[in-house]
């Protein structure tokens, strides 16, 4: 499945269209809007200005998967912000402002802080089964087998670090969320690889795992 | 005409508190305008650029308490630029200079500097209040000036602001010898606190009655903070991603239970579920519970809580609550009059199934009689919800409601949401504040326009079809204040039909609508008493540069408002004023 990152990335450039009223047509009296196909980069010239009301739910239809067709055939809706579209599959592109959060609370809101710890080397963990996330600092364990110690720690249950080493003898999966939104199984690539790409981490039932999507394991099967 | 002597009409004026009443009381004659204005002690300025600091100190001599107010509301969300303007310093400046007894000041959406600061702490001998409510520009440099300075200090209260933490010894400053201290609010700076300073600063403050710590405050020390202040009524707690052991946990919860008197509970970012646990003792005495920066909490250790909350009159919460959790919230909280939901996936990264709906609307308007005040964020509503909400609650004062996906229509009829909202701007005649969203037309605005008759601030997003729109709310709300505008189809025909009417509002503000640059600077011509305000944060900003054509140029943002002091100074270039 192409994901809509690597559809704009073919694409050099876009067309939009622009509505404007056309000065000539006003002097008549005609106030005929014509559309104007220009020519532009995706991205700064198409502010959330030029969204008008029904401007909105077109940008909202593009966004969310349409979009691959309409980059496609080079047509974008007006508002679309293409520049916006990040790695991670399920964004949409954000309307300023919106929804009426003030700015501090979204600064300040749980899931913002730790998107901000992600560079430090925190990662959530989540673990099937239990109530509350943790986190923890991928940077202070030296290799699967220390990270396989230090998550029997966190949850105080000592089927994970089995789960790493032994692969498809026990109860639980880890299983880990990378930079490109894939979940993968913990344990494959090299560590470095791994820590410089984890973005959170995931203690799944063996039962639950079959079908959530893994990415298949790496080349050396 | 006055059949009591000066002293007495004073006295009588006294007993009136509220501003609407005392502005009233100066319009009766010349002499009790005389009067009142000598003996005023509280002013509000709900726009700081409406009239100046001179004018102010000219007019009200004994004045004590000042409240001001800077950038438009929606400067909240990101749409105001930051070097827009609204400095206190010329007021403190103008304050000092004029040798006025200052004891309070209240600030929003101002900016202060440490310079201000400075100024403030050493200008006013009896200075008592500092409250800065979303507010910048400032460092703990100076909060240790005003701690430092200000010898009668009782409030120092801080909430939402941005301050650049330079992690000195500001809660060091507090000399021995401060121990009048009622009120400390640091919640909202970002880095470590002394501790050592804190405790000891609270340990002799006898008359501490609200204390509200930052993420820095680590469990134990919250224990030994309450400990010394088991006086307490409103407490915001700090940070606590890890569960605590045993032991820590026992202490907390023996502290806990000896603050008999605590009523409000805030702060609860990243909490551990057991640490909330720990105020099960006292939850059945809360009156306010602001559990809304509190994401990791899962939906049902919420609800779990929220159950012993018997006497909950205001609830701040996130929508991870679910419509679930807000049932509970309504067969419990029987005397709840304020509820906040706010989102919790601000960026839809997850599938969310547990923000709430219409669903859980309804039952709280079913559970909570006395509820007067909400602001609900949705994913969905319907106009039967809505209809069924205005039946059960008839006495809103505040009714905010956003639908989290701009133009959603009802989604089992798929049509706008006109007579949802009309049903309740009908049913609550006392209605003074409402948002609206989803899918309306201009429909909603002439519901608002006909029934709204108390309302004094409307906020407007993605709505309309045409200028009637805007039109009806601006001839039928006689009491409108302030109202706010965005991304709606309204244009110059709704915003020059009555420019009188701007006379009777403190501001308008208009962005990504129809309003053309012509069109402004037409009401601008008509309207000297008016600053218009247009905000471009384009390359070229030259406005006046340009040659007539550009008059049809839509205005990126307008901010209007009444005043009598002229266009300000101090605007930015990209702000020009017509």
């Amino acid at each position: 499945m192409t994901t809509i990152r690597e559809v704009c990335v073919k694409i050099n450039f876009s067309y939009f269209i622009n509505n404007k009223k056309s000065k000539e047509m006003e002097k008549d009296g005609l106030e005929l809007e014509i559309t104007e196909l220009r020519l532009g980069l995706p991205g700064r010239d198409v502010t959330e200005k030029m969204m008008k009301k029904r401007g909105f739910t077109e940008m909202i239809m593009a966004s969310s998967g349409s979009n691959s067709e309409q980059c496609e055939n080079g047509l974008v809706s007006s508002g679309v912000d293409v520049e916006k579209v990040n790695d991670s599959p399920a964004a949409k592109t954000q309307v300023v402002g919106w929804p009426p959060v003030c700015s501090y609370r979204r600064k300040n809101s749980c899931k913002e802080m730790l998107s901000t710890k992600v560079g430090l080397g925190y990662v959530k963990v989540s673990m099937d089964g239990v109530p509350y996330l943790r986190k923890m600092d991928l940077g202070s364990s030296q290799g699967y087998d220390d990270l396989a110690f230090a998550l029997d720690k966190l949850f105080g249950f000592h089927g994970i670090g089995v789960a790493l080493k032994d692969g498809d003898n026990c109860e639980y999966v880890t299983i880990y969320e990378d930079k490109d939104g894939d979940w993968m199984l913990a344990g494959d690539v090299p560590w470095g690889m791994f820590t410089e790409s984890c973005k959170r981490l995931r203690i799944m039932k063996r039962s639950d795992a079959t079908g959530f999507g893994l990415q298949p394991r790496g080349v050396d099967e | 005409m006055n059949y009591f002597p000066d002293e007495v009409i004073e006295h009588i004026f006294d007993f009136i508190a509220s501003h609407k009443d005392r502005n009233s009381i100066s319009l009766v004659s010349k002499s009790w305008h005389k009067i009142e204005r000598c003996s005023r002690k509280k002013v509000f300025i709900g726009n700081c650029y409406a009239i100046n600091p001179e004018r102010l100190i000219e007019r009200f001599p004994s004045l004590r308490s000042l409240t001001l107010k800077g950038k438009p509301h929606f400067a909240d969300f990101n749409l105001v630029p930051h070097e827009w303007g609204g400095f206190v310093h010329p007021w403190i400046d103008a304050l000092a200079k004029a040798r006025v007894g200052l004891e309070e000041l209240r600030l929003k959406r101002m900016v202060v500097s440490d310079e201000s600061l400075e100024l403030l702490s050493r200008s006013f001998a009896s200075f008592k209040s500092l409250v800065l409510v979303s507010c910048e520009g400032f460092t703990t440099d100076g909060l240790a000036s005003i701690a430092a300075n200000c010898r009668h200090l009782r409030e120092l209260d801080l909430q939402e602001n941005e301050i650049e933490d330079h992690r000195g010894q500001w809660l060091n400053c507090f000399p021995e010898t401060s121990t009048a201290l009622t009120s400390l609010n640091f919640s909202c700076l970002k880095g470590e606190t002394n501790l050592a300073a804190l405790e000891r600063l609270v340990a002799r403050s006898p008359n501490l009655e609200s204390l509200k710590v930052n993420r820095a405050v680590p469990l134990d020390a919250l224990t030994r903070l309450m400990s010394c202040a088991p006086q307490l009524v409103d407490l915001g707690v700090g940070s606590y991603e890890n569960e605590p052991d045993q032991e820590s946990f026992v202490k907390l919860m023996d502290a806990i239970k000896k603050c008999t008197e605590l009523r409000s509970l805030s702060g609860f970012s990243e909490v551990a579920p057991l640490c909330l646990t720990a105020f099960y003792p006292i939850c059945e005495n809360l009156t306010s519970l602001n559990l809304s920066y509190a994401a990791e909490i899962q939906g049902n250790h919420l609800v779990r809580f929220i159950q012993f909350c018997k006497r909950l009159q205001r609830l701040w919460i996130l929508d991870s609550i679910g419509d679930k959790g807000l049932e509970v919230v309504a067969s419990t909280c029987k005397e709840l009059q304020e509820l906040r939901v706010f989102p919790s996936d601000l960026h839809d990264e997850e599938d969310n199934d547990t923000a709430v709906t219409e669903i859980g609307l309804v039952a709280i308007s079913a559970g909570c009689p006395k509820l007067h005040s909400i602001l609900y964020f949705c994913k969905q509503m319907t106009n039967a919800a809505l209809i069924t909400v205005a039946k059960n609650c008839p006495n809103f004062i505040r009714f905010r409601l956003c639908i989290l996906e701009p133009n959603k229509p009802d989604h089992t009829t798929s049509q706008s949401l006109d007579e949802g909202f009309g049903a309740i701007v009908q049913a609550c005649k006392g209605l003074r504040r409402l948002s609206v969203s989803g899918l309306l037309t201009d429909k909603v605005f002439l519901y608002i326009g006909m029934y709204a008759e108390q309302l004094e601030m409307l906020s407007i997003a993605f709505a309309g079809d045409t200028d009637k729109g805007m039109l009806y709310v601006l001839n039928g709300c006689k009491k409108m204040r302030k109202l706010e505008i965005r991304d709606s189809p309204f244009g110059n025909a709704a915003l020059l039909a009555d420019v009188d009417k701007y006379r009777t509002m403190r501001s308008l503000w208009m962005s990504s609508c129809e309003v053309t640059l012509g069109g402004c600077k037409r009401l601008a011509r008509n309207a000297p008493w008016l600053n218009v305000e247009i905000i471009n944060e384009n390359e070229n900003n030259d406005l006046m540069e340009r040659n007539e054509e550009d008059e049809r140029e839509k205005v990126d943002r307008l901010y209007l408002y009444r005043t009598v002091v002229g266009a300000r100074k101090d605007a930015p270039p990209c702000v020009t004023i017509l």
